[in-house]
């Protein structure tokens, strides 16, 4: 794996030309190229699609097999500048765990030491912030093994924030969240984002919508969009409809709460024997469904 | 109060210039004046770094017996928080190398064959400590730590470290309780074989998990163990035998060498 200078000027950034990952014969990342600036980018896909491979890949925790990768300005291959991305790199995996034994308190001053972070009055200070950025301060002393899976979530998400990252990576980051809490996650990464790259992967696609200017999409190690939420929901225009009766095998759809159903299709036309049928405006949800086609029926 | 400090004096009291006997005289009557301490001005700076501190002092968490051990020791605070939060495993290590060691000693004493399997058993006792020290799999907070400044090499350093000083020191006290064993040399005849070991498994570490790493060690040395007892006119106590031990001694200097060269480049 080759690397060149960062050509773009990124250098709060990532830029990836042809990356691949593979696990003994399976490629979980095939060819994927991107460059991430300042902002938030949702990574959308089915379990799976690659996502959490990608973002491993990024956060320097898994090498590429193949590709050129710079992240930050910088190549994560070289052992210097790894150590150098990992400074200003803050990385929430999924279903983070913690020592169980350890208070909250703790848990971030043990990561802020291994993040390198100043003086002992420096770094709990900046513990301090972390946990009163995720609400989490009222329980500072409190036991990991007492605390709920959110606040665990929660918890993770601090250590992440710890060292002011310029690239911050949260896979899953808002799983057992409450909407109180779920409100003020996109509120504190929304203000992160002004100065730093955040990439968010997540199945919750209204924190997408909500959160993120633009969206790739991953399905079996491709990248099959790349571009804003409104293109992609601009896709699924005329694609998107309810009506009265089931529609037939092979089309995707869902039953409503009051007892209409939701179709998606290729084209309205195409669906046979529909009764009431109304066209209705796509959500993203409804565009991500369409473009990889994942629907139950 | 029927009197007041001036502004001179509240100035050379402020700026710390006046004298013993004048800044005593100040301070107490501070003490009981409103009005002067009003007057007195005020460093915002120093105030917001003194409740820092203040509040740091009554905040933080108060350090585990361990961490303050390593402090008294002389360790650094952040470089003791990290060896004190060594996974929980670890400790459930220590429990089974004193049984381990404890049992095979026992047998030594008791059976005919026993100081063989003490004198095998104790060289792969640092081993497995330091496969199960660092690792996905064997440390709970590995996923968030991986990706740190810390993480790899200088970190698996520091656990192999703060896993050797115990073993060595329990394997030493273990092996001089030996029926065998008169002197100094002979209760660590072990200690080059054992630091060999290590050091290989921590190369093995770079293409291979930690604990598989160990665990391919271990095996090898398994498989030493039983070639010597079985082949014919062959004494397994000759891998301990003073030309093993020149062998063990170059070994363990190529592969710290590698080791070394390593840490430098990773």
């Amino acid at each position: 794996m080759t690397t060149t200078a960062d050509p773009t000027g990124l250098t709060g950034g990532v830029r990836a030309r042809g990356l691949v990952r593979t696990y003994g014969t399976r490629r979980a990342l095939s060819g994927i190229d991107l460059d991430l600036g300042p902002g938030v980018t949702g990574l959308l896909g089915r379990n799976g699609a690659g996502k959490t491979t990608l973002l491993r890949c990024l956060a320097t925790d898994l090498e590429a097999t193949l590709g050129e990768l710079s992240v930050l300005g910088l190549d994560p291959e070289r052992s210097g500048e790894r150590t150098a991305i990992r400074r200003r790199l803050g990385y929430l995996p999924q279903n983070p765990s913690f020592y169980p034994h350890f208070t909250a308190f703790g848990l971030l001053d043990y990561m802020a030491v291994l993040k390198e972070r100043g003086g002992r009055r420096e770094r709990h200070e900046e513990v301090r912030r972390a946990l009163r950025g995720v609400d989490l301060y009222d329980r500072r002393h409190t036991r990991i093994r007492r605390l709920s899976g959110g606040m665990r979530q929660r918890l993770g998400l601090a250590a992440a924030l710890l060292g002011d990252p310029r690239l911050l990576l949260l896979d899953e980051p808002t799983i057992g969240l409450d909407p109180e809490q779920r409100i003020r996650f996109r509120d504190l990464v929304s203000e992160l984002a002004v100065h730093s790259t955040v990439l968010l992967s997540t199945h919750q696609i209204e924190d997408v919508a909500a959160l993120c200017r633009r969206v790739l999409v991953l399905d079996q190690g491709r990248m099959i969009f790349d571009g804003a939420p409104a293109e992609l929901v601009a896709r699924a225009r005329g694609r998107v409809w309810e009506q009265g009766a089931r529609p037939p095998a092979g089309v995707t759809s869902w039953r409503l709460a009051d007892g209409r159903y939701r179709v998606l299709g290729p084209a309205e036309s195409d669906v046979p024997d529909a009764v009431d049928r109304v066209p209705v405006e796509p959500s993203l949800e409804d565009a991500y469904l369409l473009l990889t086609g994942s629907v139950p029926r | 109060m029927s009197w007041h400090l001036t502004h001179d004096q509240l100035h050379r009291y402020a700026t710390h210039t006046a004298d013993d006997v004048t800044a005593m005289s100040a301070e107490a009557h501070l003490t009981h004046c409103t009005h002067c301490r009003d007057r007195l001005p005020t460093d915002e700076a120093w105030l917001e770094h003194s409740w820092a501190n203040l509040l740091d002092v009554v905040d933080r968490p108060r350090p585990s017996p361990l961490e303050r051990l390593l402090g008294t020791l002389g360790l650094r605070e952040g470089t003791a928080k990290l060896l004190a939060a060594t996974p929980a495993l670890y400790r459930a290590w220590l429990v089974a190398m004193v049984i381990v060691l404890a049992t095979t000693l026992i047998l030594a004493h008791e059976i005919p064959r026993g100081t063989l399997l003490f004198s095998f058993t104790v060289p792969v006792i640092p081993l497995a400590g330091v496969a199960l020290a660092y690792g996905r799999g064997v440390d709970p907070a590995h996923s968030l730590a991986s990706v740190t400044p810390w993480a790899g090499p200088r970190l698996l350093l520091l656990r192999t470290c703060a896993v050797l000083a115990p073993a060595l020191t329990l394997c030493t006290v273990a092996s001089a309780l030996m029926p065998s064993v008169a002197t100094a040399y002979e209760a660590v005849f072990w200690l080059l074989p054992a630091l060999a070991m290590v050091a290989g498994c921590l190369i093995l570490g770079r293409w291979l998990h930690l604990s598989v790493a160990g665990g391919v060690i271990g095996g090898g040395w398994l498989l030493l163990m039983a070639m010597f007892a079985l082949m014919e006119g062959a004494d397994p106590f000759q891998l301990f035998s003073p030309l093993a031990q020149a062998g063990w001694a170059t070994a363990l200097a190529l592969l710290a060498a590698i080791v070394a060269l390593r840490m430098r480049t990773a």
